[in-house]
């Protein structure tokens, strides 16, 4: 079975490892460049980076020089569903596409071993292609994730677990589309399309509800600056912002039209805006997930995919086991 | 050989797809050893059938017995003493025929390299060329090569010769008919050819609108079926229920009779029928007993 399974796959494999390879080796080499403008390591500069002149300049000329790789890099989120996708589209689609899951389990192979091989494989391989990916744009991002936390969705989305779950989803959705359609280009556009339609809700819905945020509610400093007043105090830089605002000296959240108010009527008064937001004992608030929730989330959206992935190999499984393909 | 009585024995089978039953109440009993033809028109669900028998689908209703093991519970064991050989003879297409006997090889518990090779050496086959480089009828000798070549007690075969021009329809036919002959491997295969059957079958099923209308030995069905020729009459002759067919011409009447006795009016005469005109005879009765009228081709 192995070799069985080597010769009809080989073609895949050898593209997506080429494609992960020449990405992976451009990755390290403009990563160990990037890396090399921090002598102490990234993280101990972004601490220092408000006192220490010369990690704000790494990290500004980090942002000029490789900040072009970073925007790049987000495109890549699509990297782990090409990849599933690519290996579960023909798993069962190209054998029933070219009639041989005839000649397939008419051999001395029981049809459930034939799938639990393949499956097995190719799941296999996409879990060491993503991953290997995942590990180097995990390191090369390093210094970008010091200074911008893990939470964006350049990062949440490339790192850690959850693209190797992102290409297992799209590996069971393209092999159950493949079992079902019976053709191997469809099913990759299934899985593709899937990927993309519930990608968006679940980073933008689901992921912020995956724990309580934290709030934050703190008096209007009379002393402080418009600008620090527009922006409110970031809890810490890694965090992930869900909302932030002002609310009155009872807690209440005001809106955005209650508070433009406010300022016209500073504006009107004269008076400096937040001694006159002060004196009203308006608050400003932050809803935010702090930095250290980052595997939690990771975990949470890991297992959210990978539940959705098992259940799709379950109908695979379950198809070939009752003779339905 | 393999102390089994039956190659295949199947009760009450019937397969249901979405659009509707495929196969119906299909009960039979074949032995082991001599050619079974599975004869049908297209449509009649002569595929299905014999996917049934080689484990490729599980029935709706019935069980499906092959040399007396279930089929669906396939195992190793079950699965090499079957050969199939589906319809189109698919192969991997950018496997080279080598590569293809590998597949053979890695997946089978008795394959016998040297067999394929040797039969395909005698057939020029080269087997450094990719499959879907060969013709049409090289790729099935391929894939009858790989079928035999697991030594399998039935080798069972979906249309084999229907894609083939006449010589490489021959060809194969040799070669099948060759390896009948070296081994007690029992073979079913579907056709929708009628013609050619006599010289190769030794047992016959008829399947029409997914039903069995007909199965048998074929001298056996020979035997037992006469036309029988007379002064045309249009009242029903059919008394003892034997008429299959019952066909009018200007003057004459042909009757199609199975245990026959002569009607007892003068001037019949009978004669042996051939398996082709038994076989169409057959095919042309109503599929469903609420079917309307038989109908009566001039002969």
């Amino acid at each position: 079975m192995t070799w069985l399974i080597w010769r009809q796959h080989r073609t895949e494999v050898c593209v997506l490892g080429l494609l992960v390879g020449t990405f992976g080796i451009a990755l390290l080499v403009l990563g160990t460049q990037a890396h090399d403008l921090f002598p102490g390591g990234p993280a101990r500069c972004a601490g220092e980076a408000g006192s220490n002149e010369a990690c704000a300049a790494s990290f500004r000329r980090l942002d000029e020089e490789y900040g072009y790789v970073e925007n790049l890099l987000a495109g890549f989120y699509l990297v782990p569903v090409v990849i599933g996708a690519f290996l579960g589209a023909p798993l069962l689609a190209r054998e029933l596409e070219d009639g041989t899951w005839q000649l397939a389990w008419t051999q001395a192979v029981p049809r459930m071993r034939w799938l639990a091989a393949k499956l097995a494989a190719l799941a296999g391989v996409t879990v060491a292609l993503t991953g290997m990916f995942t590990a180097v744009v995990t390191w090369f991002r390093q210094p970008f994730d010091a200074w911008e936390g893990r939470f964006q969705y350049d990062a949440f989305d490339l790192e850690g677990l959850v693209p190797v779950a992102y290409a297992l989803f799209a590996f069971g959705v393209a092999t159950a589309a493949g079992a079902i359609l019976r053709r191997s280009l469809p099913a990759f556009g299934v899985a593709f399309g899937a990927f993309l339609a519930v990608r968006m809700p679940v980073a933008l819905l689901a992921r912020p509800a995956y724990a309580t945020p934290l709030t934050t509610m703190e008096p209007i400093p009379v002393g402080g600056s418009k600008d620090q007043a527009g922006h409110g105090p970031v809890p810490s830089n890694a965090s992930w912002m869900i909302e932030h605002g002002y609310a009155d000296a009872t807690g209440r959240r005001l809106s955005w039209t209650e508070y433009y108010e406010l300022e016209a009527a500073a504006n009107r008064a004269g008076t400096n805006l937040n001694q006159f937001l002060h004196a009203r004992g308006i608050q400003q608030f932050n809803v935010y997930h702090p930095a250290d929730r980052f595997w939690t989330f990771q975990l949470i959206e890991a297992a959210l995919f990978l539940a959705v992935a098992a259940v799709l190999i379950g109908v695979v499984v379950w198809r070939v086991r009752r003779r339905m393909i | 050989m393999t102390g089994t009585e039956f190659a295949l024995r199947t009760d009450g089978v019937g397969k249901r797809y979405r659009k509707g039953w495929a196969l119906r109440d299909c009960t039979l009993a074949l032995p082991a050893g001599g050619v079974i033809a599975l004869v049908g028109p297209n449509g009649a669900g002569k595929t299905t059938l014999l996917r049934l028998v080689v484990g490729l689908l599980a029935p709706s209703t019935g069980t499906v017995e092959v040399l007396g093991h279930d089929v669906t519970a396939s195992t190793p064991q079950t699965l090499s003493r079957v050969g199939f050989l589906a319809q189109d003879h698919p192969l991997y297409k950018r496997f080279t025929v080598a590569e293809m006997l590998r597949f053979g090889r890695a997946c089978n518990l008795r394959f016998d390299q040297g067999l394929a090779e040797r039969r395909l050496a005698k057939l020029g086959i080269p087997l450094d060329r990719r499959a879907g480089t060969l013709s049409g009828g090289q790729q099935a000798q391929v894939a009858l090569a790989l079928a035999l070549a697991k030594r399998p007690d039935l080798l069972v075969l979906d249309e084999p010769v229907a894609s083939l021009d006449p010589l490489a329809r021959h060809e194969f036919l040799q070669v099948l008919m060759g390896a009948v002959a070296e081994g007690g491997v029992t073979v079913l295969f579907s056709s929708h050819v009628v013609h050619e059957l006599e010289r190769v079958c030794d047992h016959l099923v008829v399947l029409n609108h997914g039903r069995v209308t007909l199965t048998g030995d074929i001298d056996t069905l020979l035997a037992e079926h006469r036309l029988l020729v007379g002064p045309r009459t249009a009242t029903d002759l059919d008394r003892a229920g034997a008429v299959v067919e019952a066909v009018h011409s200007d003057r004459h009447t042909t009757l199609l009779v199975r245990d026959g006795a002569i009607p007892a009016a003068p001037g019949w005469q009978a004669r042996p029928v051939a398996l082709e005109d038994l076989v169409l005879a057959y095919l042309r009765r109503p599929s469903e007993p609420s079917a309307a009228v038989t109908s009566g081709v001039a002969a």
